[in-house]
């Protein structure tokens, strides 16, 4: 997978790796404001009132 | 690279079969660092964001008791009440308490519950809080011992709130409270009121703990008591059961600009 990936990215090696490295992070960004928040409130902690 | 390595070129089927098993490996390697990144959005992220919106709400309270021109008589949900002190967690413990017990609200800081007492109000001034994450306000709601304040200020009253006794020290009360001063004011519970112990664990669907009088929703009283019940979540990481803190109203002073009360020093 992540063979493939670089395999496909264009450029000399030091851009691929800016690439890779802004793909983590865009990654990243996605799980932190997107999917988290929406797994969140499944979490059994969550669960605080008495009702 | 490991087509380089080995010394025979496997079949094409060894080739697909290889990539195969290398996509699994990089799955679950990716999977794990994808928890990991949970853990750590948990712990730290949520606490970020929480404590930016404690602080927007925190900001607003402080203005409508500075200019109170522009204040409703009437809790907005969402916006914040009051503030809560637990001094025995420590001499900066303190969190905005908002109105309404939802998710965005409880995210923000510990919520009231809309249908009970207001702070100082006889009946019971019910508290709901998060123990994990979003700043996790009661995260030590277990380590608080009888007697110990719960301080509640709102726009021009401090309320004092301490523990009631906890299960099986009611007993030898009169005694055990002689050395500790901050017992002032603080006896078991009488009458309907005598089960009402300072700390107890429930199911969740016992919404009786947040009623005028703890245990019997079905009551009403005459002359209620004036309570804090704080709920959170039981054990720790689960919902399986809330565990509830109970307290009486045992103090109440008129604010006076620039004097803070007595009892938000720690160990009184």
């Amino acid at each position: 997978m992540y063979g493939w990936i670089w395999r496909h990215l264009p450029g000399p090696p030091a851009v691929r790796l800016l690439q890779a490295l802004m793909l983590v992070a865009a990654v990243v960004t996605l799980l932190f404001l997107v999917v988290f928040p929406w797994v969140e409130p499944q979490l059994p902690f969550n669960a605080v009132t008495a009702n | 690279m490991s087509h380089a390595l080995s010394p025979v070129r496997g079949s094409p089927r060894q080739g697909t079969m290889r990539t195969a098993i290398r996509g699994i490996g990089e799955l679950i390697l990716t999977a794990g660092l994808v928890v990991l990144l949970f853990v750590f959005y948990e712990a730290y992220v949520t606490d970020w964001s929480s404590a930016v919106k404690q602080g927007e709400v925190t900001a607003k309270l402080d203005d409508t008791w500075r200019n109170p021109r522009g204040a409703v008589d009437h809790p907005v949900n969402g916006a914040g009440i009051a503030k809560m002190y637990i001094p025995s967690f420590g001499s900066d413990f303190v969190f905005t308490v908002l109105e309404g017990t939802g998710p965005d609200t409880l995210a923000a800081g510990p919520g009231h519950y809309q249908s009970t007492a207001l702070p100082g109000q006889p009946g019971n001034f019910a508290v709901a809080g998060h123990r994990v994450g979003k700043g996790s306000p009661f995260n030590a709601l277990d380590l608080l011992s009888s007697c110990d304040a719960i301080v509640v200020e709102t726009a021009d009253r401090w309320f004092v709130y301490r523990v009631l006794p906890l299960r099986g020290e009611s007993t030898n009360w009169a005694t055990a409270k002689t050395t500790r001063p901050q017992c002032r004011g603080v006896e078991p519970l009488p009458g309907r009121y005598s089960d009402v112990v300072g700390k107890t664990i429930v199911q969740p669907t016992q919404t009786e703990v947040i009623a005028p009088i703890p245990g019997h929703p079905d009551q009403p009283a005459k002359r209620e008591i004036g309570l804090i019940t704080l709920t959170t979540c039981h054990p720790q990481f689960s919902a399986r059961q809330r565990l509830i803190v109970h307290g009486v109203l045992v103090a109440q002073y008129r604010k006076i600009p620039g004097e803070r009360p007595a009892e938000l020093t720690v160990g009184t």
